[in-house]
């Protein structure tokens, strides 16, 4: 193994993460303090928070409120849950990350034409896999429990659950490096045998595994879900002591309890697995690592033009394409399909808890978090992820925009018509669901499905204005569609214009709740509801024809300027 | 709207800098219509800066372009209605297939639906595209890639074909048909101003030949007259080409490579 060539591939890997979006810099350095930031940052939160949680802990163990032994109890079995905690959290991020990657790129292939070996090549990836948020993970925990450990004077164990956090990080990425080249091998064998139906199978395949991976996330990240979680992993892998990926806190567990042989057996075998990864991972990638896209056939010979149903709705025969076009691309575009996914979650999660919950009462009153819920939120948000990705999406691809005779008129309103239309749909589909699910009232049912449509028109002409200045066309490693900057832009201005268009019923939600916990509280609501919507719907459509003539400006600039 | 033209393109001083590095300097062209014209030299010389300029993908710094008679900053639609343009290493939408790509372009260029479907056939059916126009392009070899890039150029019958390395990547056989067909085009009045480094093709084809280097526009001239400016009378376009870039003493390179 050359080690130089190792560093070499991580180091090209890390960089094709920072790409400058469409300029041409000459004599280009790179300021490598800046270029680390993330785990700068990581280092000094932990620090700052291990500092913090140790201080607050003296000061209660000297008050008397905590008792020493049940505190260092207590964060040792937090240490023990740490690397298997890690480990899934590293697992669903990288898998993630590995599914938004645009197709394989040239980069991936390097062993095609370099002096570079397959083991190179497959520790180069699993590491580079490692890079971002998963390594400024690690970093963070790592400095949190290093420095709390001497306020509590565990530092041996808070040593080696460091080390334990590492190899579960390691771990993590070398399964997704199996999973990613058994997919590229697997599903390719899927395309290739469904034919036709290829697109289909790829598109419900890939939304079904974003879901999947989603609300793991969610549940592993989130509230009472994560602290469950962590008393789970602590109190449960013991009894799941077969499965590889609970060996390193099974180590951690056997040393820090003084059995020191059974710690040094899960020690081997952890050390044992991990190196079987690597090995399987190096095999798979020898045998299929050099990828060649399926040939997925959609059609065949016959050349059918499309009836113009666009065109009675008023569309030119440029927007009726560029829409097509766009349908196309965000059911065939795997990158593209994760924008369907946030809407989905935001009806699911809030299902499961309700199902494990099954023994509370079930309330069929419908609340205003249920209407945000099933209403106002999954159209919204659609609303603002294809307003931000919808120009950023055509990638390298757009100089077929500026080439052709297409006026700014002509981008903006099929891309606008686009974000409406999806969104539009979600609201029918989660709305419907909402309906089913919570049964509101009359009044509640006519007016929310109306404040969602507002929302939609005015977050989507936002979003589409943030979309346009801040189109990102970059593709590797994977397609940026939208700078990181105009990215939380948007979101700010979207929070703010969402605010200013519900801000007509505040008084009557504010005066419902009150009389709801305070029985016989209910002060005069300033407006009736549908007067409220009312002057919602005047703020939206002020909102939306703003938007839109700014979003004309920027589209005019944008093919001006032609930048890629 | 038929506008009168004496010159298909017209560059008067056109200048463009990226930062420090001058790309085009000060480059004077005409080109008349029917013209196939080719533009040579050496990696980054200015070719593909001065081709996107012509397609208002770049704003140049100074100077004047005007396509067909219009002004590219003033009327860039009605411009690229009339223009033909393939870039180098054409980035297609690859989640399209070679059809559905097509009709794409043929729709947003608004031809009608009849005409889009025949000339599709045809253009497929010459360049041997039949049978796959079905698959995602994302499945095409960089070839077939090239030649839906170049039958999108042509679906629309423009008046001005702008063709950067219209001919890489493509086999014998396609190449020669398109080599034929812009001289077809030529006859039907279309000017074709083409990049390329493979410079038989460029004597072979091409009525005139601008040879840029360092941004500048160095020679500009049918064979005969490149002949006299590099004071070569009986030699090939390569000869010329090494000597007015001023790149012709090759062998000590050869030599120093070889030690």
């Amino acid at each position: 193994m050359n080690w130089k060539n190792v560093l070499s591939l991580i180091r090209v890997e890390r960089k094709s993460g920072r790409l400058i979006r469409g300029q041409r810099r000459t004599r280009y350095r790179e300021n490598s303090f800046l270029a680390y930031w993330p785990y700068w940052v990581a280092l000094i939160l932990g620090l700052a928070i291990g500092l913090l949680a140790g201080v607050v802990s003296n000061f209660a163990l000297a008050a008397g409120s905590i008792t020493s032994a049940p505190l260092q109890q207590g964060v040792l079995s937090f240490f023990l849950s740490l690397p298997t905690l890690v480990l899934i959290y590293s697992l669903v991020f990288t898998m993630m990350q590995q599914i938004q990657r645009s197709g394989v790129r040239a980069s991936i292939q390097v062993p095609y034409w370099l002096p570079i070996t397959w083991q190179e090549h497959t520790l180069g990836s699993i590491l580079a896999s490692l890079f971002g948020f998963p390594l400024a993970s690690v970093v963070f925990i790592t400095s949190v429990i290093a420095v709390f450990s001497v306020f509590t004077g565990q530092i041996l164990p808070a040593v080696l659950t460091s080390l334990a956090v590492c190899a579960a990080a390691f771990m993590a990425s070398a399964t997704t490096e199996v999973f990613r080249i058994l997919q590229v091998r697997f599903i390719g064998a899927v395309y290739k045998s469904t034919g036709r139906a290829a697109v289909w199978v790829r598109f419900v395949g890939s939304l079904m595994f974003f879901i999947v991976f989603y609300v793991v996330y969610f549940y592993v990240t989130s509230g009472s879900g994560a602290i469950t979680f962590i008393q789970t992993i602590a109190s449960a892998q013991t009894a799941a002591w077969f499965i590889p990926f609970v060996w390193l806190g099974m180590t951690l567990f056997f040393f820090t309890g003084g059995l020191l042989l059974y710690g040094f057996v899960f020690l081997v075998l952890s050390l044992l697995f991990i190196l079987g990864l690597f090995f399987l991972a190096t095999q798979l990638n020898t045998r299929f690592g050099l990828y060649e896209p399926p040939a997925i056939t959609v059609s065949r010979g016959i050349y059918a033009p499309r009836a113009g149903f666009l065109g009675r709705l008023g569309f030119s025969t440029i927007e009726a394409a560029l829409i097509r076009k766009d349908l196309r691309a965000f059911t065939r575009r795997r990158e593209l399909m994760s924008i369907f996914i946030a809407p989905i979650i935001i009806i699911i999660l809030p299902l499961m808890q309700s199902l494990g919950a099954a023994n509370a009462p079930v309330t069929q009153q419908f609340s205003i978090y249920s209407i945000a819920l099933t209403f106002l939120l999954p159209a919204s948000i659609m609303a603002m992820s294809l307003g931000n990705f919808v120009v950023g999406e055509e990638g390298q691809a757009v100089w077929r925009i500026y080439s052709s005779p297409i006026s700014a008129k002509n981008l903006v309103k099929s891309k606008y018509f686009f974000i409406i239309f999806f969104s539009l749909v979600v609201l029918a589909i989660t709305g419907t669901i909402g309906l089913v699910m919570y049964h509101p009232s009359l009044r509640a049912a006519i007016l929310a499905p109306f404040e969602a449509i507002f929302l939609v028109f005015a977050l989507g002409s936002i979003s589409l204005s943030n979309g346009i200045a801040g189109a990102d066309f970059t593709e590797t490693p994977r397609p940026r569609m939208i700078r990181q900057t105009a990215s939380l832009l948007n979101l700010g201005a979207c929070a703010l214009a969402g605010l200013a268009i519900l801000a007509p019923f505040i008084p009557y939600v504010l005066s419902t709740t009150l009389s709801a916990i305070i029985p016989g509280s209910a002060m005069g609501s300033l407006l009736d509801p549908s007067q409220a919507a009312i002057i919602s719907a005047i703020i939206a459509v002020v909102l939306t024809v703003v938007f839109y003539r700014i979003n004309l400006k920027k589209a005019k600039e944008l093919l001006r300027k032609a930048e890629t | 709207m038929a506008i009168n033209y004496a010159y298909t393109v017209e560059l008067q001083r056109v200048v463009k800098r990226y930062n420090e590095i001058l790309a085009v300097d000060n480059v004077d062209l005409t080109l008349k219509p029917g013209e196939i014209f080719g533009l040579l030299g050496p990696n980054g010389s200015g070719k593909s800066t001065t081709l996107k300029m012509l397609m208002g993908l770049i704003q140049p710094d100074s100077g004047a372009i005007r396509v067909l008679g219009m002004n590219v900053q003033e009327d860039p639609v009605a411009v690229k209605q009339l223009v033909g343009y393939a870039p180098e290493s054409p980035r297609l939408y690859e989640f399209l297939t070679g059809i559905e790509y097509l009709d794409f372009v043929g729709d947003v260029y608004g031809v009608p639906t009849t005409e889009k479907k025949n000339r599709i056939n045809e253009y497929l059916k010459a360049l041997q595209l039949e049978g796959r126009e079905g698959d995602m392009i994302s499945s095409y070899s960089e070839g077939m890639k090239q030649k839906i890039a170049l039958i999108s150029a042509f679906l629309h019958k423009p008046k001005l074909l702008i063709l950067d390395e219209p001919l890489t990547a493509l086999d014998p056989r396609s190449a020669r048909i398109v080599k034929d067909f812009l001289h077809e085009l030529k006859m039907q009045g279309v000017t074709t101003i083409m990049s390329t480094h493979v410079l038989e093709i460029a004597q072979a084809l091409c009525d005139r030949i601008g040879i840029m280097y360092q941004g500048r526009l160095l020679a500009l001239g049918d064979m005969k007259e490149l002949r006299q400016m590099s004071k070569l009378p009986d030699s090939g376009l390569e000869d010329i080409f090494l000597k007015l870039t001023g790149t012709d003493d090759l062998r000590a390179v050869v030599e120093e490579l070889v030690k």
